[in-house]
């Protein structure tokens, strides 16, 4: 729900800050390293085991499981087979379906949450206060509680099994407009006023005063419609039962769901699926933590 | 050029003022229409139908037309003592997962926050497993909580005995805890440590002059500053456990013995594998019921808390 603030947090959390530590024993800090050594291994290793599982033979990988030893994260060999296969069994065009709907949610997502940010930011105008209502419930509401009535009208709408249906509820998102606003919002209002005097309309005003301040949050407005439809599962499920037309996550499951399923060529499945969100994230880490909104305004 | 008094947005602009507010109000209602629809359509709608869809009843395949029930839907599904089950098994998972999740992110936040040696690596460390749709670490875990996978044969090692995990009605559901856990706790702990990092240094700079000891001042300082925070990941948390479906659908199947089935997957399984649209609906109607009122006892918490203070 709250991926937009990730990107802002993360960037925040993992940079280096003066932080209220006292001085301590040198015990203590081997103590407390240890703790954290520990606890970041519990939670990296079974993503390593994942990532280096997906260059190993399925053989190589599930032999190496009967034995404790160094095996089970050391590959025989390392191959690229699992992701030849992937490609060439249909998982190639799942991503691309992917893509398609990931890349149309983003940019009509942020277009229509853009546009509406922008007179909720600089108007006032009655019926305001019932609109932020609804934009703040549509997202406190999670999209899985209202998938399965929806999937039904969509049903009777006609757009199951097409990329309408799974494009269209990535495109209304509260969150991305709660957000922009706020930006919008520290857009000093002497730059509009200048803007008008020098006859601009609204529109040109939004695109090119606006947007081009914006960059951060359009990211991170963008990031937020991205994850979400990247990582879609149930309603990928719910409206479309067309292989040809099936989402990553979706294509994913059901190859597990195989009793002749490979596990690595699933592990390299889910690191495929993953490549995308970290490097989004790492990069975008840096990005937040360095840019933010100079107000020129004196 | 009127001599007209000059507004505040100057000389040019006043000239076409009453365009100009009229301008503005067709402007508002062009740039808002297209996101107003869009939620009402697909994000509160459903919601409205969900509940219209829960007082009727269908014989499935829909080839009579439903007919007017009341709240038969509703009588049906808590005179059902699986359904019941269901839900019973759906709070008590809520009640330990959240706690639980965010009581080791905290734990985890506070001691990342230390100075220790190479902090920002350990936090993206635990970071990794969030950037892993859910979808892939269901597959991951499937495959180490598997009957012949690794986890069982390092128990093995160490003395133990293998154990049935995702086969086992009574440790299915603790392995789920397991999936969601992995992914969620370093996503909170992030939100935790922002709000660790926002306390003023000071604060803590005091309670050592005061000689407070640690616990003191993590109880006294940390917890009081960090309230908003804690509420805000209580509240996420919660919203996205309770509608917690992607392992289950994968690994379980609600499975074994119904161990697995929280109201979520119920509502889904009944919707589109029993074919029951309107008791489906019901029980989405149920499941939403439910977590507003998980969500707002949170924020009353909160509030109480604060006037207490």
């Amino acid at each position: 729900m709250s991926a937009a603030m990730l990107a802002d947090t993360v960037a925040s959390a993992t940079s280096e800050r003066a932080r209220p530590g006292r001085t301590r024993s040198n015990s203590a800090r081997v103590a407390l390293t240890a703790c954290a050594v520990f606890a970041a291994m519990v939670f990296g290793l079974p993503a390593a085991w994942i990532l280096i599982g997906s260059f190993r033979t399925n053989s190589d990988l599930v032999s190496s499981w009967s034995s404790p030893t160094w095996s089970i994260l050391v590959p025989a060999q390392v191959t690229l087979e699992n992701y030849v296969d992937l490609w060439n069994g249909g998982f190639g065009l799942a991503l691309l379906n992917s893509a398609v709907v990931c890349t149309a949610s983003v940019l009509v997502g942020v277009a229509v949450s853009a546009a509406a940010a922008y007179p909720l930011s600089v108007y006032r105008f009655r019926g305001r206060n019932a609109i932020f209502a609804i934009i703040v419930v549509s997202f406190m509401m999670p999209f899985e509680a209202i998938a399965i009535p929806l999937a039904q009208q969509f049903q009777d709408w006609g757009l199951a099994n097409t990329l309408v249906g799974l494009i269209l509820p990535g495109i209304g998102n509260g969150l991305a407009i709660f957000y922009l606003r706020q930006h919008f919002l520290g857009i000093p209002g002497s730059y509009r006023e200048a803007a008008m005097l020098d006859g601009a309309s609204e529109p040109r005003i939004l695109f090119s005063l606006y947007l081009p301040m914006s960059g951060p949050a359009l990211t991170n407005a963008a990031l937020l419609i991205f994850l979400g439809q990247w990582t879609a599962y149930l309603w990928p499920l719910l409206v479309v039962s067309d292989n040809s037309l099936q989402v990553a996550p979706v294509a994913l499951a059901q190859t597990f769901g195989q009793h002749a399923a490979s596990y690595s060529e699933n592990f390299a499945g889910a690191v495929l699926l993953s490549l995308v969100p970290a490097i989004s994230l790492f990069v975008l880490q840096r990005f937040f933590g360095r840019l933010t909104i100079g107000s020129g305004e004196k | 050029m009127t001599l007209a008094p000059t507004s505040r947005s100057g000389v040019s602009t006043s000239r076409r003022r009453p365009s100009a507010a009229r301008h503005q109000v067709l402007w508002t209602i062009i740039f808002l229409a297209p996101a107003i629809v869009a939620l009402l359509a697909l994000r509160l709608a459903p919601s409205g139908q969900a509940i219209a869809s829960s007082v009727f009843k269908a014989f499935p395949g829909g080839l009579v037309p439903p007919t007017f029930a009341g709240l038969d839907n509703y009588v049906a599904l808590f005179g059902d003592p699986r359904f019941v089950d269901t839900v019973v098994r759906t709070l008590v998972f809520n009640v330990i997962i959240n706690p639980l999740q965010i009581f080791v992110a905290l734990l985890l936040a506070v001691l990342l926050v230390q100075r220790i040696p190479l902090d920002g690596v350990w936090r993206t460390l635990l970071f990794i497993p969030v950037t892993i749709p859910i979808v892939g670490s269901s597959v991951a875990w499937g495959a180490a909580l598997g009957p012949d996978g690794p986890i069982n044969t390092l128990l093995e090692a160490m003395g133990g005995n293998p154990q049935p995990f995702f086969t086992s009605p009574t440790q299915a559901l603790a392995g789920i805890v397991v999936i969601a856990s992995w992914i969620g706790i370093g996503y909170w702990m992030m939100f935790l440590i922002s709000g660790l990092q926002a306390i003023p240094g000071e604060l803590y700079e005091a309670a050592r002059l005061d000689r407070a000891g640690p616990i003191r001042t993590f109880f006294s300082i940390t917890i009081p500053m960090l309230r908003r925070p804690l509420l805000f990941v209580l509240v996420a948390d919660t919203v996205s456990n309770f509608v917690l479906f992607v392992p289950i659908q994968m690994l379980t199947d609600g499975g074994p013995q119904d161990s697995t089935t929280l109201l979520m997957f119920d509502a889904y399984r009944t919707t589109y594998e029993y074919g029951s649209r309107n008791l489906g609906a019901a029980e989405v109607v149920i499941l939403t019921a439910i977590m507003l009122f998980f969500v707002l006892l949170q924020f009353r918490l909160l509030r109480e808390e604060k006037e207490k203070k």
